[in-house]
């Protein structure tokens, strides 16, 4: 029942397209994903079908009792979702929250690491 | 009917789609709303200043309070590699907040939780408004 309300809550929130940086390093992927005021407990990141879906919600709140002036940025609800590439090894992913930065590390497939081939004298 | 296959074909959707790009600078410096973004809010004690500033290495920010003002300087560092897509801003910044009274300087409190930075400003005991008793006399 509470867990109704807390869906039926969360989807109020008003939801945002969290700005995402995909970066490629010799290992493999990163996604840096800003979402400030996402607690890692409400941060889901599920996989599906080659498709990877990350969402979070930013428990953010305005300081209780007090008068807001000017507001620019409140809580929200985060959520995008990618497509992997075949190159991902799929259980190999992780992730890791810092300061309200998701880097999700996908690292590269063996087979389609860059390796050196020895050549044999006939 | 000539179909014109030239570089130039396509252009009007290349000029849109350059505007469109060049109206979301990945630099901090070059982007017209100001970073970080900040919500201020005031009670009979405090002013509050929340930054909404995700990424931050917290020990690197600065915070300088003058008599009116609160500037909030840092770096949002860029990450190494090749690109397929880059949304966050990274670079310098900074902001001054004005405050519209002088706060107690000894006993500004910040603290940063999940890529949010919350500042707490005590006013100071001068400008706190007070009931006066009127003493009558007799």
């Amino acid at each position: 029942m509470s867990k109704d309300i807390k869906q039926h809550e969360a989807q109020e929130l008003p939801a945002f397209i969290p700005a995402t940086d995909i970066v490629e390093q010799e290992d493999g992927f990163h996604i840096y994903m800003d979402m400030p005021g996402v607690p890692k407990e409400n941060l889901s990141i599920d996989l599906k079908e080659g498709e990877v879906t990350i969402e979070g919600l930013s428990n953010y709140a305005p300081p209780a009792g007090a008068q807001a002036h000017h507001a620019e940025f409140g809580a929200g609800r985060f959520a995008r979702t990618f497509a992997l590439s075949d190159a991902v090894d799929r259980d190999k992913i992780k992730a890791v929250l810092k300061d309200g930065v998701l880097n999700l590390f996908l690292p590269k497939a063996e087979a389609v690491k860059p390796r050196k081939i020895s050549i044999e004298t006939a | 009917m000539v179909i014109d296959f030239s570089s130039f074909y396509d252009l009007p959707r290349e000029i849109a789609r350059i505007m469109d790009e060049a109206a979301r600078p990945v630099l901090i410096s070059q982007r017209r709303i100001a970073y970080p973004l900040v919500n201020l809010a005031e009670d009979h004690d405090n002013y509050y200043v929340d930054l909404d500033m995700p990424g931050v290495d917290a020990s690197q920010v600065e915070l300088t309070l003058t008599e009116r003002n609160l500037t909030v300087q840092g770096e949002r560092p860029a990450q190494a590699g090749r690109f397929f897509r880059q949304e966050r801003v990274a670079g310098s910044f900074q902001r001054i907040i004005t405050l519209g009274a002088p706060v107690d300087k000894d006993k500004v409190a910040a603290r940063y939780a999940d890529g949010i930075l919350h500042i707490t400003l005590p006013k100071s005991e001068a400008v706190k408004p007070r009931k006066i008793s009127i003493s009558a006399q007799q």
